[in-house]
């Protein structure tokens, strides 16, 4: 039994390490790793962007009013803005990080993502500009039915 | 994963589904598993990245997602690739029409 258990844990680990990192522009869960941890939005923000302020215009940022089903919630956002990267936070879930994206010259920010919350709460949309300032679009809504179970 | 590339007035939009249970660490603890969940997404046309994108589990379950980007082609091909939490990675393809 010992000796299977060690078996399996060696194929993991050799799956683990095939993994193809050489794709990605910056992968923000090696990089950054305590955003995702991070359980407010503030701090979240703060870890990935720094302690900058939100210029709250620019950004669209489309979401119901009210989540019959918190398990796929649809969030649309988009933005003329030149930029480096988008991130989306929420403050229903335990931690508030729900996706970041690293933008280049093909980039069209244009993005429709389901999420789950937990509860009721605010989404916010940050589109970090190439002049370095953080554009953001906020949104509130209530949730009906929670879903982090899934 | 399910892929649908549509070209039109120069910019591609894609919609996938990635086929995953994106379990939560708190849904993994009262089920008594471990959590796991895609925790990065790269889409390429021609091995130029077009997507690159880093989640949490708070992405829902088989996530849909819809993105757009410039300078493809009609007939071009898109290989996106998923990696979760545990290492388990899927690649799929797709004519961009």
């Amino acid at each position: 039994m010992e000796r299977r258990k060690f078996l399996g844990f060696g194929i993991f680990a050799a799956a683990a390490a095939l993994v193809p990192g050489t794709l990605s522009a910056e992968d923000y869960r090696k990089t950054k790793p305590d955003v995702w941890t991070a359980h407010t939005m503030e701090d979240a923000i703060a870890k990935m962007y720094g302690a900058k302020p939100l210029i709250e215009q620019g950004v669209t940022l489309t979401a119901p009013d009210v989540a019959a089903n918190g398990g796929a919630v649809p969030v649309d956002f988009s933005s003329e803005i030149a930029a480096k990267s988008v991130a989306v936070f929420q403050s229903s879930n335990p931690e508030a990080t729900v996706c970041a994206f690293t933008l280049n010259e093909y980039s069209v920010i244009d993005f429709s993502i389901k999420m789950k919350l937990k509860q009721s709460g605010t989404i916010i949309v940050v589109v970090e500009g190439k002049d370095g300032k953080l554009y953001a679009a906020k949104k509130s809504l209530n949730v009906a039915l929670g879903g982090c179970e899934g | 994963m399910e892929i649908k590339a549509k070209l039109k007035d120069g910019v591609t939009t894609v919609k996938a589904m990635a086929k995953h249970p994106m379990l939560t660490y708190d849904t993994a603890k009262k089920q008594g598993v471990e959590a796991n969940f895609i925790t990065h997404i790269t889409a390429t046309v021609n091995d130029k990245v077009v997507l690159d994108m880093s989640s949490s589990q708070f992405l829902s379950k088989n996530p849909i997602f819809k993105f757009s980007f410039k300078g493809a082609n009609a007939g071009d091909k898109i290989v996106m690739t998923w990696v979760d939490l545990l290492g388990g990675t899927e690649t799929s393809d797709a004519v961009i029409k």
